[in-house]
């Protein structure tokens, strides 16, 4: 079932290193949560100006798609805590406690090595931009580091937090795919 | 190797490594990177994370998050309550009254808020706990709620139409309007079969006339209204040319956030946080999936999959209503395991070129589409309604709201056949309002 777990969070135990990634990624959700309001307003204002006082508007319409894109990448680790990406877990509600366990340290395993991947690019993404200085081909011509910084940096740290899912679940802090129960 | 056998190849992966229990979004990631690694080499992966953050890089995206604010915000007050009650308190002429207005308030929550378990639990919270009290069966009282949420989706704004809109490069402003008639068609299935079902239980006498004074429906109107105008002031917005769909959706969301703030005195800052937290876990969630989805449609053009099998299907001398059957079913079982997000994105950039080249019309199709995943809404095994369902009514058991859900799944099929006969129904509004289609 593609579930929605609306009231799950990852659980930490007494393990410091749980508590310090659960720490960067509530901090990391903070900043996404606080990027889409602030594109809220962003874009408010933007009609404000283009509607009401008739003036042509800038910078505003590239700055709210980065900020959504990254709220994005930001809020992943966070999302990652809260259980809030779908998946299909038809087949590790039927499999038994321990090839559940197995299914998810290989499925948590996966995720760790595509986002390494993903992170090692997106690093390479975001220093191709920093180190010649580009800037997008429009009139507020941002230096486009800036907005790529998300990439890397929302990446590891969702990296971080499915390690950090690895370890509870390896320690038994955290139940197999968040399933109670036995089968 | 053949693109087509590839296809297949890549179909049976993808079935395999999202069935693991990975998460969608990761899932078409580590399908995508694999077969780009085997087939274009360790140089193709250098260009994942430009194309992940291009996919994102678009507008009109921003209505997501915007619509999604929008409902979480209303969803957060007892709006929804408000708005049953002030539904049934003026339709005291119509039988059944409850349920009408409970199905009627969940067109109007879908009218504001663009995602389905959003109407569901924002109604259903509420509408359950009454239905039962007053008499009516279990299964309806559950069903109703179920189905109605599912209309989320499908009424304008909808988040999965604007997803398909940005997949397919279709006008989200047509494919909103689009969704308006079968809309109303559906709700009015589903008040058909509550009012029958109701009846037929024996439970005649709930459906009798309760009457209101002219005080009692005034008084509860300053707590609806300002919805209303919401509405309508979005509709205008949209269609007056006034505003693009992200940024009226920008304006819905703040007025929304302000509305619950100052007639719901949604004041506290752990209130707000909470709508807040809830927008960007369901936005984030969403966007990741599109960004991962393109990921995952750029692997297949880049190995020529998705022309492939546009091909193949051309050369199938096929009558063009087996193909849309077979389609239907195709999307169906999908429907039955993915969120309908999921399965738009990886379906329509390959469906659509067919369905257009059968002779359909990609906005019909997109309605079509739709109620296709309102099923899988509703049935087993993903059914995310029933589990919300099953979340605010904890004692009605998951088999009552499965039995009570399925006449209404009967429902959007028949809404389905009547599209295939009438594709007016989808399309006459936005051909009316925008001028017809190229």
């Amino acid at each position: 079932m593609a579930t929605l777990n609306t009231n799950s969070v990852a659980q930490t135990g007494n393990n410091p290193f749980l508590k310090v990634v659960a720490a960067l990624s509530n901090l990391s959700g903070w900043i996404a949560a606080s990027f889409i309001l602030l594109a809220v307003c962003v874009t408010c204002q933007m009609i404000f100006v283009r509607f009401v006082l008739n003036q042509s508007t800038i910078w505003q319409t590239e700055f709210v798609v980065y900020l959504m894109i990254a709220a994005t990448l930001l809020g992943l680790p966070y999302v990652q805590r809260l259980r809030g990406h779908v998946n299909v877990d038809l087949l590790p509600i039927m499999l038994p406690q321990a090839a559940r366990k197995t299914l998810a340290v290989i499925t948590l395993l996966l995720g760790i090595v595509m986002m390494g991947i993903m992170v090692f690019y997106g690093f390479e993404f975001w220093y191709e931009a920093w180190s010649r200085n580009w800037r997008s081909d429009t009139v507020w011509g941002v230096r486009l580091w800036i907005p790529y910084l998300a990439m890397p940096v929302g990446l590891i740290l969702y990296m971080l937090q499915l390690i950090a899912d690895l370890v509870a679940l390896l320690q038994g802090i955290e139940k197999p795919f968040g399933i109670e129960g036995e089968t | 190797m053949d693109p087509l056998t590839l296809g297949g190849i890549v179909a049976i992966a993808t079935v395999f490594v999202l069935f693991s229990g990975i998460s969608v979004a990761t899932g078409l990631l580590v399908v995508s990177a694999v077969f780009l690694l085997i087939f274009d080499g360790l140089r193709s992966l250098e260009l994942l994370p430009e194309i992940l953050f291009g996919k994102l890089d678009n507008f009109a995206l921003l209505s997501i998050p915007m619509f999604i604010i929008m409902g979480a915000s209303i969803a957060s007050t007892r709006a929804g309550a408000d708005l049953y009650e002030a539904l049934e308190r003026w339709l005291t002429r119509v039988p059944g009254g409850l349920v009408v207005s409970n199905l009627g308030a969940c067109a109007l929550f879908a009218a504001m808020s663009g995602s389905s378990p959003a109407t569901c639990a924002a109604i259903g919270k509420m509408g359950i706990p009454e239905m039962r009290k007053r008499g009516y069966p279990d299964g309806v009282a559950a069903g109703s709620i179920a189905a109605g949420g599912t209309l989320g989706i499908l009424i304008p704004p909808s988040v999965t139409m604007i997803v398909y809109g940005i997949a397919t490069e279709t006008s989200i402003g047509r494919l909103f309007l689009a969704g308006v008639f079968p809309g109303l068609l559906l709700v009015g299935l589903f008040m058909i079969w509550s009012l029958y079902s109701t009846w037929r239980h024996g439970s005649a006498e709930v459906l009798a006339k309760r009457s209101y004074t002219w005080r009692q429906r005034f008084e509860i109107m300053p707590r609806v209204l300002p919805f209303l105008l919401i509405i309508l002031g979005v509709l205008y917005a949209m269609y007056g040319g006034v505003a693009t769909p992200s940024e009226t959706a920008a304006v819905g969301a703040l007025l929304c956030l302000l509305i619950a703030m100052i007639i719901y005195r949604l004041w506290s800052p752990a209130a707000l946080w909470t709508v807040l937290r809830d927008s960007t876990r369901e936005s984030v969630m969403i966007l990741f999936i599109i960004a991962a989805a393109g990921v995952f449609s750029y692997m297949l053009s880049s190995l020529f999959i998705t022309q492939a099998i546009a091909e193949w299907i051309g050369t199938l001398d096929v009558n063009r209503w087996v193909l849309m059957g077979v389609i239907n079913i195709f999307l169906l079982v999908a429907g039955f395991f993915l969120p309908p997000v999921a399965v738009i994105l990886m379906a329509a950039p390959i469906l659509l070129p067919i369905i257009i080249a059968a002779g359909f019309d990609p906005y019909w199709f997109a309605v079509v589409l739709t109620i296709n995943m309102e099923i899988g809404l509703i049935s087993p095994p993903v059914g995310l309604n029933l589990y919300v369902i099953n979340g605010i009514a904890p004692d009605i058991s998951l088999k009552t709201i499965l039995s009570g859900s399925i006449p209404y799944v009967a429902c959007m099929v028949i809404a389905i056949i009547l599209l295939c006969f009438f594709p007016e129904i989808a399309v006459w509004l936005p051909n009316a309002v925008m001028g017809a289609a190229i």
